[in-house]
């Protein structure tokens, strides 16, 4: 052990010191450092994210039902070490001295919210503020909209059901309102202890009774399993942030999505950079075996040495890479702070053992077969130097460089199908990037002959290392490919992000206009440059029969609720609109659009366009013939097609479309939007105030909150781009700087032989120039079937074809790669001639 | 010292098996120097480099040291290298990444001689070359390299000691001090001496000059005088 470890720690200082282990140690640390800085971070980011949509659940956790949840349900939480909080919600009349309103009724108890904040206002419509208390018994918080229906002031008194209420504070927004456009009526938030003398959650009241939890993931894992012999389905619905489908939970799983591929793409990268900083070390080092064989060496004291060595240079690089990893996020993490809402704070343990890990098995693995080759070559060499190492099997190499990349992505993701669809891909790709680029270098055989000029020299270079060259071109072309891949999917990803909510969105809906008040209103606010959006006619309607056979109350009450929790209809009816072109963000699945035509059908049934979610669930078939009740009259409609409705589009959706023919003995009420910036809110109260009856509603601060969500999401994954990409860099300088070293003896001959610098230098430009030509290109291809198989089956995402990138791509292939070998080179020439062929001894 | 009985090396080829050595058969004594001479091609460094044990034989018999070397597997041939067995050769082959005195303490290492350091200090005075000691191999001249190299082939003090071309790659000035330097401590050591060199006056400074020429050894007598003169 004493002889190997001293000739080990010995050639490791040396080589440290003279710079001859930068290229190993610095692959190493950049993997260590990228996949820890970027799993920290995310782990951080998602921590903050997480915590974001929890304040959307107002906890992390919400058990909720139609019935009254037995109080030892809730005290057994305790147990978990969970911390709770109680709502029951209703609708209810809410009576001002004059005038009434159906309000959406919260009543809480102290410790609510778990997450998130109750928002106050000082006045109507005011700008808001986190509110450090709650009503007190007898008091009422009432949303704005209720000042101005109930015509109440700030200490009036409201009632609602048997019980009065002093108003003490307007009410901006609670935690858990909701996405909904329509979200119900306005709320009312007062104390649990009032509930009961309000008497009005008696029976036959719809009534929802939610309990809140909070608490770390495995102790509300725990508490689900008790809970869950208890639930039943029909009336209870237990809701986390993990499976939260608003569109801020959608958004930050595909973000979460993101950060895995882009951290299994960054250890990809690093491993590709160990794999040839390990095979460019292994090779310096067949002299120094060769000799230490000659001199008496055995097998095993060379393994030994060279063992201890790679551990010494292991160990050293996992160490400069954890103290770089935190550095680089902490830096991030501090430029960002104000922008993004990252749990600083909060240590996470699991990325820095995977970092570790991640240092440890690109290191060993990768030189494994470096090593073995190392250990195999004959001490003959000293006499022969072109003796080689004697072993060849590149078989050991493929298996253990592929078990490596297996084992790191399966540690990392934790989903072996995500892996093993990845890893297979991964394969099939470099096994038709090999095949590739073989014919590629064999058609520009025939362009590498004539007179020796630099493309000359360059072509001919390519051509006699063509398995070398190869090997070279993979790597580049991986390497762009994952840089594409981690590129593109963020670009695709932050476009329809922001499409979702694009600048001007409409922030404010205005319903119960009449027919009479909808000119009044467009001129109204035409003059005060606000500009609205289409008019939506709206009737109330039951939906009461499909083909003449009634339905369930429970279904209408289902048809309410719409296909997302948490999207309430207008009380217990339908809203039903008419009209002949189809809503933007809506897109017909099955079935003909009822289009223009307005001749009555044969039979006097016109068409209707259902949503195809809530068809579904309602077993609604094209061809059936639905009938609503409205106000007294039953019309019938035929279902003739089905629409996919975006419900993320902050835009009035509806589940029935109807034909304006079937409608035109209706008066509608209308239903509009429009945008006002969020500075000119105080001038709501004066533009509303000619329409009285018009009611409001503001999705302002929802909106604000999401796009806010969206682009700190995007920030974050620019960050990790922005590594990512440095990490693809430093590997294509890594893959450069070795393959100049393959380069040095033929530049050295070159160069004793008289060749100017410049033919030189522009032949090896050039030879770097082509290879990064044909890797750009290679890797604009296999992007985008990766892209289309991520976007497909892992982002659920629409897949789009990036021309522009199989340009782009050879393009900056050529530059960066060029430009690389210009510097590499640039720095052998920089040596004299005798410098050059000494360093090749 | 050194036994050889028909030993022939053949090596395959593209075009079917070639034979370098043809069988060759001689005896060395213990304290001797011999030199091989031959041209380029001639077969003269296969032969050094099986008699060094760096190479197996196709056929035939080596003892060194009465020791069967044809009869070894890699690991006996390199532990016996290590115990009696110094070498010399015309890059230098010293490990790059080690100073001087590291590369001239590497065989006691290897060999698991105590005190290497004091015995390389010692011997890199002897070379002249203490002042050089912590440079690296790239940081020496040519001959300063050699002098190192020379320094490391004797601090195990070898049994035999194979040199190849030790002057090969040095200027006339640099080679003359080199080989005073081997031939004062091959003799103030007692080492058997084979040198392999195409330079004929080197060859004549040793005892014995065996001639190689198409894989086919020949042995001329060298006047002893030529050692006793230098």
């Amino acid at each position: 052990m004493g002889v190997g470890f001293n000739l080990a720690w010995r050639l490791f200082r040396h080589e440290a010191r003279r710079g001859e282990l930068t290229i190993i140690l610095l692959a190493i640390v950049l993997s260590v450092a990228s996949v820890l800085s970027l799993s920290l971070f995310s782990e951080r980011l998602q921590g903050a994210l997480t915590e974001r949509s929890a304040s959307f659940l107002a906890a992390d956790s919400q058990f909720r039902s139609s019935q009254p949840i037995d109080d030892s349900w809730v005290e057994e939480a305790s147990e978990f070490d969970l911390k709770t909080a109680r709502q029951v919600a209703t609708r209810s009349m809410a009576f001002g001295e004059e005038n009434m309103s159906l309000v959406d009724l919260r009543a809480v108890n102290e410790n609510y919210p778990l997450k998130g904040e109750v928002l106050i206002a000082d006045t109507p419509f005011g700008q808001t503020k986190a509110a450090t208390d709650l009503p007190s018994p007898g008091e009422a918080w009432i949303d704005s909209r209720l000042f101005q229906l109930l015509d109440v002031k700030l200490g009036g008194t409201i009632y609602v059901g048997d019980a009065a209420f002093t108003v003490t504070r307007v009410l901006g927004e609670i935690p858990d309102a909701g996405f909904s456009i329509f979200s119900t009526d306005p709320i009312v938030l007062i104390r649990d202890a009032d509930l009961a003398a309000a008497n009005i959650t008696g029976p036959g009241s719809r009534v929802n009774y939610t309990a809140f939890f909070t608490g770390d993931q495995d102790s509300l894992k725990g508490y689900y399993r008790w809970l869950r012999p208890n639930i039943d389905k029909e009336i209870h619905r237990w809701r986390s942030v993990s499976e939260d489908q608003s569109p801020v939970g959608r958004s930050v799983a595909r973000a979460e999505r993101y950060f895995l591929l882009a951290s299994l793409l960054a250890i990809i990268l690093a491993a590709v950079s160990i794999a040839v900083a390990a095979q460019r070390f292994s090779q310096r080092h067949f002299d120094p075996v060769a000799i230490m064989k000659t001199l008496g060496a055995s097998k095993s004291m060379i393994r030994r040495v060279y063992t201890i060595q790679i551990c010494l240079i292991t160990t050293a690089g996992i160490v400069i890479g954890l103290i770089a990893g935190v550095a680089i996020q902490q830096v991030v993490v501090t430029a960002l702070a104000d922008q993004v809402d990252v749990s600083l704070d909060v240590w996470h343990w699991r990325p820095v053992l995977i970092a570790i890990f991640t240092g440890v098995i690109c290191a060993l693995l990768f030189s494994l077969y470096p090593l073995l080759r190392l250990f195999s070559v004959p001490p003959l060499r000293v006499l022969r130097r072109d003796i080689d190492a004697t072993m060849s099997s590149r078989t050991l190499q493929f298996l253990a460089a592929g078990g490596a990349i297996f084992l790191l992505m399966w540690t990392y993701s934790r989903d072996i199908k995500l892996s093993a669809i990845l890893f297979v891909s991964g394969i099939a790709l470099v096994a038709g990037l090999l095949l590739v680029t073989m014919g590629l270098i064999r058609v520009g055989r025939k362009l590498g002959t004539g007179k020796m000029g630099p493309w000359q020299l360059a072509w001919a270079r390519i051509r006699r290392r063509s398995m070398d060259n190869s090997v070279q071109l993979i790597s580049f072309s991986v390497t762009l490919l994952l840089l594409l891949v981690v590129l593109v999917m963020r670009n695709d990803m932050v476009a329809q992000w922001r499409a979702q909510l694009p600048e001007g969105t409409p922030n404010y809906f205005l319903i119960n206009i009449t027919q009479a008040e909808k000119p009044e209103i467009e001129q109204h606010f035409a003059n005060a440059n606000v500009e609205m959006s289409d008019f939506y006619p709206v009737v109330r309607g039951r939906f009461v029969a499909v083909n003449d056979e009634r339905v369930n109350t429970s279904m209408s009450k289902e048809d309410e609720e719409g296909p997302r929790e948490g999207r309430d209809g207008l009380g217990r009816e339908a809203n039903l609109t008419w009209s002949n072109t189809l809503q933007f963000g809506n897109e017909i699945t099955a079935g003909n659009w009822q289009g223009d035509d307005t001749s009555e059908p044969a039979d006097g049934i016109y068409p209707v366009s259902v949503e195809e979610q809530s068809a579904e669930r309602m077993d609604i078939n094209l061809g059936d013939v639905l009938t609503f009740n409205i106000g007294s009259e039953d019309v019938k409609v035929r279902v003739t097609s089905m629409r996919k409705v975006d419900w993320q589009t902050m835009q009035p959706n509806f589940f029935f479309v109807l034909s304006p023919a079937a409608m035109q003995s209706f008066s509608p009420t209308y239903i509009t939007s429009f945008f006002l910036d969020t500075e000119r809110k105080p001038e709501l109260t004066e533009l509303l105030k000619p329409f009285p009856s018009a009611t409001l509603f503001d999705v302002d601060a929802r909106i604000n909150q999401l796009r806010e969500i969206v682009d700190q999401v995007s920030l974050a994954v620019e960050f990790i781009l922005i590594l990512v990409l440095a990490a693809g860099a430093l590997v294509l300088i890594a893959q450069v700087q070795a393959s100049m070293d393959e380069r040095q003896q033929e530049l050295a001959i070159l160069r004793t032989l008289g060749a100017k610098g410049s033919l030189i230098r522009l032949s090896v430009v050039y030879e770097f120039i082509i290879i990064g030509v044909v890797a750009g290109f290679m890797a604009a291809l296999t992007n985008e079937l990766s892209l289309y198989m991520l976007q497909t089956s892992i982002f659920q995402m629409e897949a789009v074809l990036h021309p522009e990138y199989w340009i782009i791509a050879p393009i900056v292939g050529a530059a960066v790669v060029g430009l690389l070998g210009a510097i590499g080179c640039w720095r052998l020439l920089s040596l004299n001639t005798t410098a050059l062929l000494r360093k090749m001894v | 010292m050194i036994s050889t009985r028909k030993i022939t090396k053949t090596v395959s080829t593209s075009e079917g098996e070639l034979q370098i050595l043809q069988p060759i058969s001689f005896e060395v004594k213990a304290g001797e120097s011999i030199a091989i001479v031959g041209a380029s091609g001639s077969g003269k460094s296969t032969l050094l480099s099986l008699l060094a044990g760096l190479d197996e034989v196709s056929s035939g018999e080596i003892l060194l040291d009465d020791e069967p070397l044809h009869k070894m597997n890699e690991e006996a041939r390199a532990r016996l290298r290590g115990e009696k067995v110094g070498f010399i050769f015309q890059s230098f082959m010293l490990v790059q990444s080690l100073t001087a005195l590291e590369n001239v303490m590497l065989p006691a290492e290897i060999s698991g001689l105590d005190n290497a350091k004091g015995r390389a200090t010692e011997i890199l005075e002897l070379v002249g070359l203490s002042h050089r000691a912590h440079h690296y191999p790239n940081q020496l001249s040519g001959g300063e390299q050699q002098r190192v190299a020379i320094a490391r082939a004797f601090i195990g003090q070898p049994k035999i000691l194979f040199a190849d071309e030790p002057t090969g790659n040095l200027d006339a000035a640099n080679s003359e001090k080199i080989e005073q330097l081997l031939f004062d401590m091959n003799r103030d050591i007692g080492t058997t001496l084979v040198l392999v060199t195409h330079d004929n006056e080197l060859a004549k400074r040793c005892s014995r000059q065996l001639t190689m020429q198409a894989g086919v050894l020949t042995e001329t007598t060298a006047p002893v005088t030529a050692v006793e003169e230098a």
